[in-house]
């Protein structure tokens, strides 16, 4: 919109028109709509009410529509008035003028420098096409090749719209070649609506224009700039931007981009004045450096602002195999978990088997607590470490056991201990890291201690093998050179189940250094490719798309001679994984300014149509209307504190309605049960668990608050010990990520309830019940731990009362549980069992809410069968005990093994 | 099992209601007896009245033992046994759910309508529901069987009074709001049957303060009849002198009747007015 516009209110008015003039006639209406404003009462509120008898009769003198307020009507009108000339469809400035009746043609240039400033681009098309009215049009754009032909101004108005700028530059001459080849019976009027960059035959173009016909040029005010090539310094990025007109001094900002469209840093480019290139630097940490995907220059939004980055060759992936299963793993306690937190800045981990990973080309390979590398595996890393891999060992309680050949040193059987119950000394410290160790440079923290270790056998090797020590002098980290790579072993775990290390900013440190070690991804893995794919292409704009099926491999030995063309978009060649990147711009490119007589400017002649401008401000006048007439009308009984209400659901909902939620949750210990989304399941769990807490109020000493359902997709869980799961056959499969919480739900200590309902849904129990189906269905993605049917010893019957089975609404039915670890051998058995923790899952089909179910007063909701109320009493026992068992856990088998240690104290 | 289940089943629906308002009936009428304690007269309730001289009467009215102890022969006489009996009739209409705050009227007369029938039954009357089908009866079982006349919705939606014959000098307490047509009318009927009665006009404070504004279309409860007002407020004051004027022609023909009238607004104290009943009734 030209601004100059709004400064002069005059001009303004001269240069507004109108495609519909006739139209604005209808303003005439106003006073009429003015009047039936006036004499149209709103609706009124209604009432009701009893003594109605009292009020008939009363004389109603006054009449609301006298009270209609000014402003109202004004606004009505205004937005009438709005409408009425939105539709005369205004335009605003001056559109370009064709003159005589010959042909128009528009050359259109399309290269990348034209992306910037696009739109305005289409606006001037726009004003053209309306302003040739009748005449045939060509569109002749430079980057694209496409025939000559000439076409009625809505054909052509649709492929203008359809044009876009190429990611490549154009070529003019070929365009004008095109031209020259077609055939017009009256000199056309051409329009070029050029770029304003001079790709060196600029004159040469204009001449051959000027021979088919009349020629008018529009340049835009500011050019395009494009981004040079980075060069990788120590410290980030240098970049050079180039543009075309040298004059004054420009700045632009740079950023560096990451794979998932993250910026990752950004710098200022600045121009001198008369200097047609500017520099800048982005200044990268050496690991961020790694994940840019990309360079651009900000604001500019076209294909040689953009500069893609190679990607594969700087990233070292790191692959971590742990002894330890997957399942009952605490996440705190584990190996992987610090290893992967430990390297997550520097590297990409996986975790996997030895031969997969090695299979996916890994850099370093991390073995936590592996004793011996078997078989296969053995002769692949051996092969792994000699091509340049580094093979990185923790030691662990399978290690003193005794390893194989792939460690640095020979090691003894057994572990020290240090600074234990039995053991003379103290946990160790770290001595100062020796000159030529890698580690050489870092400091040791004090706080650093090791109380567990497994020891190297004396040895002549073993001083210039350790990286690190302890104080005393026994060896921490000890490594060899094999082939290329390294083998390297940490004598400690890499959990801090054996040493503070893994707490501390050094075990970080030392892990960075060692992953320098590497070679990193193969850079053979892209020689072995023959032709280079296209992955993905840049557009005009600058923007990541996928690369359209119909091109064409580029030979690898020919890559970095390839130019960018329409044969060869830029963007990403390769295979997934190792890809080159082919520019737009090289490290020798440069932008000439389009320098003819007789330039236009395309701000100059661009119009403007008010018409969707107008709509949608009238638009929100009758929106605002509806709602003070609602407002007047009473059903809006307090504008101001529904206005605050709103602006506190905009601003604060999705925060403030989660902590409330959650407050909720966390401030008592509350029953929960799954949201299923299907009414009368919810109703029902909801019913039975009231039920369940009313019991547990009278009869033990936990009170729980009402029960919550628990969306699982939305809900944090972490608050509930306990949740109960009907299964139904409606409910909807689990997205990946419910699954994942669901796993860690269960992972952290929680307990759920699977209630496959099976006589409520079925005729009978098996496979082929709906709730089993049901339940296998919604967990096929879950890690459930081993089960078994609740032996007669397990803690749960015997949490609070003594139990034998667990009926529900119906009797009979297995209920599963976690298995529990072999019962000792030796010695007495207890009188219960129940393993480390809570069983993460519970698995019955007795339909146990219903059978807790009560509704407002208390009264149960159905009938137990076949037992009756002595069976819901049982149903209410198994409640009580599983809840107990739920909160307390392991506390309870230790209760009832109370009895028999104090007998047994007491015979001593 | 299967004869007897939905048997059971009804009572349990029916009584699924019943313990609230019991609970607050008979929480206000507790607060009210310790106010009135004292006006409970002596020998209310118990047979013995005072001993008289015989008077050649009928010789098994002789009290022996009483004579035996001096020369005369004396007569026990008893205190006028004939208890009261109070019916009680609430307004069941539909203009009784009006509530403009927290309570609607029909929720406070049946609380006030409870209340009075406890504390009555605790001073011996006999009480009971007009049209409830069961006899009087100065029991706790008697406010039950009135409570759930009141709750049985659908048999009790009415608004005036069922035409029942009931004994003569028996007092009626009728809750209502009085604003239907003919009520003057129905209470006329009953005082010619020789009864005699309470009126208690339960009010809505919208009824009388009329606080409506703006444009408004007032409708009958029934939906039937509507009034629209360009200006609500333009015509407060002439409805409330007609509010006024009809709660006073409805006082005035209780009093020509010997009828008493008391009203009571929602949001005033339940308390006051059932104070102020019972002392009527106390009276009469």
């Amino acid at each position: 919109m030209p601004r100059s516009a709004w400064s002069d209110l005059p001009s303004l008015f001269s240069q507004l028109s109108f495609g519909a003039p006739w139209i604005a006639a209808g303003l005439a209406v106003l006073p009429v709509l003015w009047w039936l404003l006036k004499v149209t009462p709103p609706q009124p509120r209604r009432i009701a009410f009893p003594p109605l008898r009292l009020l008939l009769g009363l004389r109603n003198e006054e009449q609301t529509p006298a009270h209609t307020p000014w402003w109202l009507l004004l606004l009505r009108l205004l937005a009438a008035a709005l409408l009425i000339t939105a539709l005369a469809d205004p335009l605003l400035g001056r559109a370009p003028q064709v003159a005589g009746d010959g042909p128009l043609v528009l050359v259109i240039d399309n290269g990348w420098t034209a992306a910037r400033g696009w739109e305005e681009r289409q606006g001037v098309i726009a004003d053209l096409l309306r302003s040739a009215g009748t005449r045939a049009v060509a569109i002749v754009p430079t980057a694209t090749d496409a025939p000559v032909t000439l076409l009625d101004a809505g054909a052509a108005g649709r492929q203008a719209r359809e044009l876009a700028p190429m990611p490549w530059p154009g070529a003019r001459m070929a365009a004008a070649a095109g031209l020259a080849r077609a055939r017009f019976g009256v000199p056309p009027q051409i329009f070029w609506l050029s770029d304003g960059m001079d790709d060196g035959s600029a004159l040469k173009f204009q001449a051959a224009l000027a021979r088919i016909g009349s020629v008018r040029i529009f340049a835009p005010q500011i050019g395009a700039l494009g981004l040079l090539p980075p060069v990788r310094d120590g410290t980030g990025f240098q970049l050079t931007a180039i543009r075309a007109a040298g004059s004054g001094a420009q700045e632009a900002i740079a950023a560096a981009i990451g794979r998932n469209g993250e910026t990752l840093g950004d710098a200022p480019v600045t121009f001198k004045p008369g200097e047609t290139r500017g520099h800048g630097h982005v200044a990268l940490p050496l690991e961020i450096r790694n994940q840019t995907a990309r360079l651009e220059i900000r604001g500019q939004d076209s294909a040689g602002a953009v500069q893609l980055l190679d990607s594969g060759g700087v990233e070292r992936r790191a692959g971590i195999v742990s002894a330890a299963t997957a399942e009952n793993e605490q996440p705190l306690l584990s190996d992987v978990y610090y290893l992967e937190r430990a390297l997550a800045p520097f590297a990409e981990a996986q975790e996997g088997t030895i031969s997969g990973l090695i299979a996916r080309h890994v850099s370093v390979l991390l073995l936590a607590d592996i004793g011996k590398i078997g078989g296969s595996d053995a002769d692949a890393v051996n092969k792994f470490v000699s091509n340049g891999g580094v093979l990185v060992r923790f030691a662990g309680p399978r290690m003193t056991g005794g390893t194989d050949s792939l460690v640095p040193v020979p090691l003894r059987v057994g572990g020290r201990y240090l600074g234990s119950a039995l053991a003379w000394d103290k946990p160790q410290k770290l001595a100062p890291f020796a000159a030529a160790s890698p580690f050489n440079g870092l400091v040791a923290p004090d706080e650093v201690t090791v109380s567990q270790q497994i020891l190297a056998e004396p040895s002549a090797e073993l001083s210039e093998r350790s990286w690190a020590r302890l104080s005393d002098g026994t060896p921490l980290v000890t490594a060899r050179q094999q082939g290329q790579g390294w083998i390297v072993l940490f004598h400690i775990t890499a959990s801090p189940a054996w040493s503070s290390l893994p707490l501390s900013g050094l075990y970080v440190d030392m892990l960075k250094r060692i992953l320098a070690l590497s070679s990193g991804t193969p850079a053979g893995a892209l020689a072995q490719l023959s032709s280079l794919a296209p992955e993905s292409m840049l557009d005009g704009f600058g923007r990541t798309i996928p690369a359209p099926a119909e091109l064409l491999p580029i030979a690898a030995r020919d890559f970095a001679r390839t130019e960018v063309s329409a044969r060869h978009p830029p963007g990403l060649y390769g295979a997934k994984g190792v890809e080159n990147a082919l520019n737009t711009l090289t490290a020798h490119d440069a932008l000439l300014p389009l320098t003819l007589s007789g330039q236009f400017r395309y701000g100059e002649v661009h119009s403007l149509a008010l018409e969707p401008w107008l709509l949608a401000l009238a638009a929100a006048l009758l929106c605002c209307d509806g709602a003070i007439a609602l407002w007047l009308r009473g059903y809006l009984p307090n504008l101001r504190p529904a206005a605050a209400a709103l602006a506190l659901l905009l601003m604060m909902r999705p925060v403030h309605a989660d902590e409330a939620a959650n407050m909720q949750a966390a401030l008592d210990t509350r029953l929960a049960y799954v949201v299923t989304g299907l009414a009368d399941v919810d109703d029902m769990s909801k019913a039975g668990l009231t039920g369940l807490g009313y019991a547990l109020r009278q009869r033990t000493s936990y009170e729980p608050e009402a029960p919550l359902g628990v969306d699982l997709a939305r809900d944090d869980l972490s608050f509930f010990p306990l949740l109960y799961w009907p299964m139904d056959p409606r409910e909807k499969n689990l997205s990946p990520a419910v699954l994942s919480k669901i796993a860690d739900y269960m992972r952290l200590g929680g307990t759920i309830l699977f209630d496959t309902r099976d006589l409520t849904l079925g005729a009978v129990r098996g496979d082929n019940n709906p709730g089993q189906q049901t339940l296998r269905r919604l967990t096929a993605g879950l890690d459930l731990p081993r089960l078994e049917p609740v032996p007669a010893d397990h803690v749960l019957t015997k949490s609070f009362y003594i139990l034998r089975d667990f009926p529900g609404r119906w009797d009979g039915g297995q209920l599963w549980i976690e298995a529990l670890p072999p019962e000792a051998k030796s010695g007495e058995s207890g009188p219960a069992r129940g393993g480390d923790g809570v069983s993460p899952v519970l698995i019955g089909g007795n339909d146990w809410a219903a059978a807790w179910a009560v509704d407002a007063e208390g009264r149960p909701l159905t009938e137990p069968v076949p037992g009756g109320d002595a069976q819901r009493e049982m149903a209410l026992r198994f409640g009580i005990n599983l809840v107990m068992y739920a909160l307390t856990g392991n506390y309870k088998t230790d209760q009832v093994h109370a009895p028999a240690l104090l007998e047994r104290l007491g015979h001593k | 099992m299967t004869g007897f289940s939905p048997l059971q089943h009804e009572a349990d629906g029916l009584g699924a209601g019943l313990p609230p308002l019991m609970v607050a009936a008979d929480r206000l009428a507790a607060s009210v007896s310790l106010g009135v304690h004292g006006r409970r007269r002596a020998g209310i309730g118990e047979n013995f009245w005072q001993f008289r001289r015989y008077q050649n009467e009928d010789a098994a009215r002789i009290d022996w033992r009483q004579s035996a102890k001096s020369q005369h022969l004396f007569v026990r006489e008893r205190e006028w046994e004939a208890a009261q009996t109070v019916w009680f009739w609430r307004d069941g209409g539909a203009g009784m759910d009006f509530s403009s705050g927290s309570v609607s009227k029909k929720a406070r007369a049946e609380l006030l309508l409870l209340g009075l029938a406890s504390l009555l039954v605790r001073g011996g009357e006999r009480v009971g529901f007009l049209g409830g089908g069961e006899r009087p009866a100065a029991s706790r079982l008697a406010l039950i069987r009135i409570a759930h006349s009141l709750l049985d919705g659908k048999k009790r939606a009415e608004t005036m009074p069922p035409n029942i014959a009931i004994t003569r000098s028996a007092t009626l307490v009728w809750l209502g709001d009085f604003l239907e047509e003919g009520a003057i009318e129905t209470m006329r009927g009953l005082a010619r049957a020789g009864i005699s009665g309470h009126l208690v006009r339960i009010v809505d404070p919208a009824e009388e303060d009329f606080p409506y504004h703006g444009r408004a279309r007032f409708e009958s409860v029934r939906g039937s009849n509507s009034a629209l007002f360009g200006r609500a407020e333009s015509v407060g004051d002439a409805y409330r002198a007609r509010f006024r004027a009809h709660g006073e022609a409805l006082s005035d023909a209780a009093m020509r009747l010997g009828w008493t009238c008391t009203s009571h607004r929602t949001d005033h104290s339940p308390l006051h007015a059932l104070i102020a009943l019972h002392a009527a009734i106390g009276m009469v």
